[in-house]
């Protein structure tokens, strides 16, 4: 197993490379730069000033492999859009927010949906369950953004319970996470619900209960257990996303988090701030998958990922 | 109290001491009166008039001091770091800016050039040098002396062909060597802006420009003491910031909110009475809401929706606190590639221009925010002529099919396709492209598709030689009251490939007349009757944005201006403009807001 | 008598030949008695043939703009309202399940296409060709799907194309990652250990063992990944990088929307309702597939 984890983080490192180079390229090949042109074209002279400031006068490969020379030293450059802080101090200071918005929402919305799944699943076609899956439905199907609105308009302007965002206090934390959360909740409910379904109505559940079993023991201890491989598969890519921030939700509330960089970045031609949000972001998704399949391992034991198959 | 409530408070004694013991509860918990008067302040005698910091009046009806708080929304999507216009002029934020350095001219309400840090200014008989002589007062708040080497060391940042400034085009063609110096031919010391003496600033100009000083409303200069000490971002921090002006900078959160407050250091003319500006990012969608909770004071033109705009239009309250007024004299327009087929033939664009009905879109897309243009030149800006062009392309669907026929498009066969590119149009120049698009396919039988583009992609495909944008849509509006800087858009080789050699001898011609007042109107005038009749552009609506703003901001910047209009006029609260000295906070604001806001 | 075989009278007349059971043949007899499954598929079967036969319930063309008829609340002649260059909604809406659903269903069909032989293989062959398409999935999820739709359409403009080819890119990695999963798991199974011993060949195992015992919650991904295509493309078109004027689609009007909805709810009311729909629709069907291909079920 060790030989394993220790060949995945060397992937890691590999993957992390290509992704740099395949981002690299994609992103200079997007027409336009990092220079702002509103009203009238910049001459071509400032133009070139501006190309040249930011090193993008030299031949591709080499910006490339200055980029990852000062990288390999721990220097992510500078953002165009924010000058006076280094990109890793920009995202040093940003990331912790989404990050802590990503994680409530998180041990909100998970556990509230592995229970309505259940709760679902075991009261199969009964009222509970439509409500269950009528409820799943609303979060995934409208989108985030109009949810957070409608909270906006409903909680603050006509109730005026909340201030219509901000940061910097526990109940700032309640509109985000319910317009963030009920996604992966939603999410998290379906699939738990179809995954214990399936699992209820195997031969080793049945044989479980004919030996006694009573039913909460037979669902947490058997049925829950096997349950659980797709449903890491689904959830655990929701967590990159969630971490990293949402553009939508963290400017409808005022958040000052890392999501708007991602969008706002690619469209300000923010090359440093493109590379390190990306390789930020390749970099947890790969630690999630091998932290999935690690979990694949653990949940049931018939999984051998070392191992070829025969 | 409800009338489902009251029969159930009646009958129940527990209910009643119940809300009594809550009442009191949330009594005792409500937020303390009013905090003590800040230090510095003497209290004022009854009877007394109060002057703020500076030593300003305040007006009878003005609100105690601490309140004098302004709360203006900016783009919390946009990052900046500078608020200095010499470091950067796009991507602040919105945010309000050029607070913290005078600048040599400014603009009152009535768009009229006043004395700022240049107290006077004349220019030679040759029209090229002008001079320009300095307040004294004027201090940095570190101690040191504001000079004309510091307006020098700003204007020669900007020309830095390392700075890579992003309006260096402001001044292609006026300042002398100004063009040279960003490409690197020349050093930057040698554009034509010098300092004579301390006081005295000299610039020298390609040929006559006698509107200078209205361009030099955007001469807010940086501190050459700060340049070189700590760089041009020195005022992205407070420990380094250094102001001369109005306000200095209290505090910066990045990415949340800048916080202005008054600088007691400051010896210049524009006093304010407000002692507190305070700059919160806002995210689209939530303004007016914000507006409503009176978090913030000030809604701009810019962020109200379609939506919100039929709010306040319902809203008696609303529409009071609802000010037009004519912004930067914005006009819309559709453009196309003039230079290649099938826009060449003047009568294909002929025929889209009578293809677009701007009276019924404008009363019905446009509504409030905008007046159908019937030239480029908006009524109010100087030799404006749109009677004289109303009748030029009426909406006219049978005349538009006769041209199009006549140039060998009977019924749109044969037209190629297009595709109207807009410049991430927000949703009303949005909605006047859609409706446009529908007439020409329905009347014209030409397919027209609209694509609302990415801004950065559109601006590259405009400016590719050859240019990649065979009909699009776009605005322009002033950066100074002169038709020069309008109709300079057309020049040939600008920013449209639309290139009429009298047109650029006429334009070229007035802008650098100075004497003859009538003789340069007629010229600028003829010059925008080629560009109507020609059809360089389709215009679509003249801009008429209104800001909402709450009953308690009151001041004589926001009276009527010699047209009548109310309203905070361009360039709104900032350094370029006498706006300033004439706004205050009223005691008004005690029926929405109890404390300042922090 | 001595004859072990049934004597032919004891047999019901209908069933003197016993007929091959096939897996669909189960799957559709099952399916059918699922009544919400049944709900779900023909929700989705109305909403294919609104798409298909759209022009003829559509009462206005869904491009034709009339001025003096914007943002009009739903009325008699209007049934949905207009938008905001008096564009008739509802006629809008019928044309939107075209587009909607030619983006959902293509992005999940090139999905598919992609997906499944990845995931069969990373799952089946293990090892180092496990190693290498996982390492391209992980790979492929960090580039963002905004990066490679700003790319395509700056090379071949914008347009429906673009769209479903930039989704489909970034479609698939689920797809493949849940089969991978359920294959992962399901390998070292007796049954499969079972086939392998009577000598099944690898890829009859694939297709004929593993590939059906893994479809439940692909399915369900397939059936949520619709309308997440329908998202997708809505937030692409949003930020001006999807589908052009005037073509509707359903996530295009609610982004339109958006600065109109305080007070004209109805243009976002209904896209999004049918976005809703659309949605409950598949889950139902998808579910109702899931149950009716479980071959553990005993019905």
């Amino acid at each position: 197993m060790l030989r394993y984890i220790l060949g995945r983080l060397i992937g890691i490192v590999l993957v992390l490379l290509v992704v740099s180079i395949i981002i690299f390229l994609l992103m200079h090949a997007i027409p336009g730069g990092p220079f702002d042109e509103d009203k009238m074209p910049l001459p071509e002279a400032a133009k070139a000033n501006i190309l040249r400031k930011y090193g993008l006068d030299k031949p591709l490969y080499e910006q490339y492999a200055r980029y990852m020379w000062a990288v390999l030293h721990g220097d992510f450059g500078i953002p165009f859009q924010s000058p006076t802080e280094t990109v890793v101090g920009l995202i040093g200071r940003t990331w912790p927010n989404s990050l802590v918005l990503g994680m409530v929402t998180l041990l909100i919305a998970l556990p509230l949906g592995i229970l309505a799944g259940a709760l679902a699943a075991t009261h199969q076609n009964t009222w509970i369950d439509y409500t269950a899956t009528f409820v799943s439905t609303i979060g995934l199907t409208i989108p985030n953004f109009i949810i957070a609105i409608w909270l906006v308009l409903f909680v603050s302007v006509r109730w005026k319970l909340l201030p219509t965002g901000g940061w910097g206090h526990w109940y700032d934390f309640i509109m985000p996470v319910i317009a963030l959360g009920l996604s992966p909740l939603a999410l998290t409910s379906r699939y738990t619900r179809s995954s214990l379904l399936e699992v209820m109505r195997s031969d080793f559940i049945r044989t479980a209960r004919a030996k006694g079993l009573s039913g909460h023991q037979v669902l947490w201890g058997h049925v829950m257990k096997n349950a659980l491989i797709p449903l890491i598969t689904i959830v655990a890519p929701q967590i990159p996303n969630l971490i990293t921030g949402t553009i939508f939700i963290e400017s409808i509330y005022r958040i000052p988090g890392l999501g708007q960089f991602f969008v706002t970045s690619i469209f300000r031609r923010d090359y440093p701030m493109i590379m390190a949000t990306l390789l930020l972001v390749a970099l947890l998704w790969s630690l999630i998958y091998l932290a999935t399949d690690l979990l694949y391992t653990v949940v049931d034991p018939r999984v051998r990922l070392d191992k070829k198959a025969t | 109290m409800n009338k489902a409530i009251a029969p159930m408070f009646a009958h129940n004694a527990w209910l009643w001491a119940a809300m009594l013991i809550l009442a009191l509860l949330v009594q005792a918990c409500a937020p303390a009166a009013a905090p003590a008067a800040p230090a510095g302040e003497a209290p004022a005698a009854a009877g007394e008039p109060v002057k703020n910091v500076l030593g300003k009046e305040m007006p009878a009806d003005a609100a105690p001091l601490d309140q004098q708080v302004y709360v203006y929304p900016s783009r919390n999507e946009i990052t900046f770091t500078t608020i200095d216009f010499y470091e950067q002029v796009y991507q602040r934020g919105d945010a309000l800016t050029d607070l913290l350095s005078d600048s040599l001219t400014r603009l009152d309400k009535n768009f009229e050039i006043q004395t700022g840090a240049a107290t006077e200014w004349s220019v030679d008989d040759t029209g090229l040098i002008w001079t320009f002589k300095l307040d004294p007062n004027l201090m940095w708040n570190d101690g040191t002396p504001v000079t004309a080497n510091d307006w020098v060391a700003t204007f020669q940042y900007g020309a830095d062909p390392t700075h890579a400034w992003d309006f260096t085009w402001y001044f292609n063609g006026v300042i002398k060597n100004w063009e040279k110096a960003v490409a690197g031919e020349v050093p930057v010391t040698d554009i034509g802006v010098t300092a004579v003496d301390d006081h005295t600033i000299q610039f020298e100009t390609q040929t006559p420009a006698p509107y200078l000083p209205a361009m030099l409303i955007y001469s807010t200069t940086l501190s050459k003491k700060a340049l070189e000490t700590t760089g041009p971002l020195y005022n992205s921090n407070v420990e380094t910031s250094v102001s001369s002006g109005p306000f200095k900078l209290a505090e910066w959160t990045k990415n949340q909110r800048v916080v202005y407050e008054i600088n007691p250091d400051y010896k210049g003319t524009n006093v304010p009475y407000i002692q507190k500006v305070i700059v919160p990012g806002y995210g689209d969608g939530t303004v007016l809401a914000a507006y409503e909770n009176n978090e913030i004071d000030f809604m701009p033109a810019g962020r109200i929706s379609p939506a919100d705009m039929q709010i306040i239009q319902t809203d008696p309250d609303l529409q009071t606190q609802y000010h037009p007024q004519n912004g930067d004299f914005r006009t819309w327009y559709f453009f196309f590639d003039s230079q290649q087929p099938p826009f060449n033939d003047l009568r294909v664009r002929q025929a889209f221009a009578h293809a677009y009905d701007r009276e019924a879109i404008a009363a019905n897309v446009v509504k409030q925010a905008g007046i159908p243009a019937y030239s480029y030149l908006m009524p109010g800006f100087p030799d404006s002529n749109s009677a004289g062009f109303k009748a030029t392309y009426p909406y006219d669907i049978e005349k538009a099919k006769q041209l199009l026929a006549d140039a060998g498009f009977p019924n749109g066969e044969g037209f190629p396709k297009q595709t109207l590119k807009l410049r991430t149009a927000a949703a009303i120049p949005l909605a006047v492209a859609q409706a446009y698009a529908s007439t020409l396919n329905k009347e014209l039988g030409i397919d027209v598709e609209v694509s609302n583009m990415e801004f950065k992609t559109f601006m590259e495909e405009l400016n590719a030689k050859p240019t990649g944008i065979q009909f699009g849509q776009i605005s322009y509006g002033m950066d100074f009251l002169d038709p020069s800087n309008m109709l300079g858009v057309f020049l040939s080789n600008g920013r449209h490939n639309w290139n009429n050699a009298a047109f650029d001898t006429l334009v070229k011609e007035a802008s650098s007349m100075t004497g003859d007042p009538a003789a340069r109107t007629k010229m600028f005038q003829d010059a925008e009757k080629l560009l109507v009749e020609d059809v360089a552009g389709i215009w679509m609506h003249h801009e008429t944005p209104g800001d909402l703003y709450k009953p308690y901001l009151k001041g004589a910047a926001l009276e009527a201006d010699k047209n009548g209009m109310a309203a905070m006029h361009w360039p709104g609260y900032s350094g370029f403009s006498t706006n300033l000295q004439d706004i205050y906070i009223s005691n008004d604001v005690s029926n929405f807001r109890s404390t300042p806001p922090q | 008598m001595s004859s072990t075989a049934l004597p032919q009278s004891r047999l019901p007349a209908k069933e003197k030949e016993l007929k091959q059971r096939s897996l669909l043949g189960d799957a559709m007899r099952r399916f059918a008695k699922n009544k919400l499954a049944m709900a779900g598929f023909c929700l989705v079967a109305l909403l294919v043939l609104i798409a298909i036969f759209g022009d003829l319930i559509a009462p206005y063309p869904y491009d034709e703009a009339n001025v003096s008829q914007v943002l009009q609340p739903p009325s008699a002649e209007h049934w949905m309202g207009t938008d905001q260059v008096g564009r008739d909604e509802f006629s809008r809406l019928v044309y939107g399940a075209r587009i909607s659903l030619t983006v959902g269903l293509s992005v999940q069909f090139i999905a598919l296409c992609i997906g499944l032989p990845l995931g069969l293989a990373a799952g089946m062959l293990g090892g180092k060709v496990d190693w290498l398409i996982m390492r391209m999935v992980e790979v492929m999820t960090t580039i963002p799907a905004l990066m490679l739709a700003l790319l395509l359409i700056a090379i071949f403009g914008s347009g429906l194309a673009n769209v479903i080819i930039a989704l489909g890119l970034v479609s698939w990695l689920d797809v493949c990652r849940l089969l991978r999963a359920q294959l992962l798991s399901m390998r070292e199974r007796d049954f499969v250990l079972a086939a392998r011993t009577v000598g099944a060949t690898q890829r009859r195992i694939a297709v004929n063992h593993l590939l059906p015992n893994s479809l439940a919650p692909l399915i369900v991904s397939v059936t949520i990944g619709v309308p997440a295509a329908i998202f997708a493309e809505a937030g692409l078109s949003f930020l001006g990088l999807g589908i052009n004027d005037p073509l509707p689609s359903w996530g295009k009007m609610v982004g339109d929307a958006l600065p109109y909805m305080r007070v004209y709810w109805f243009l976002s009311v209904y896209p999004t309702f049918f976005i809703a729909i659309t949605m409950l629709g598949f889950t139902f069907m998808g579910d109702g597939l899931r149950d009716a291909f479980d071959t553990s079920m005993n019905r």
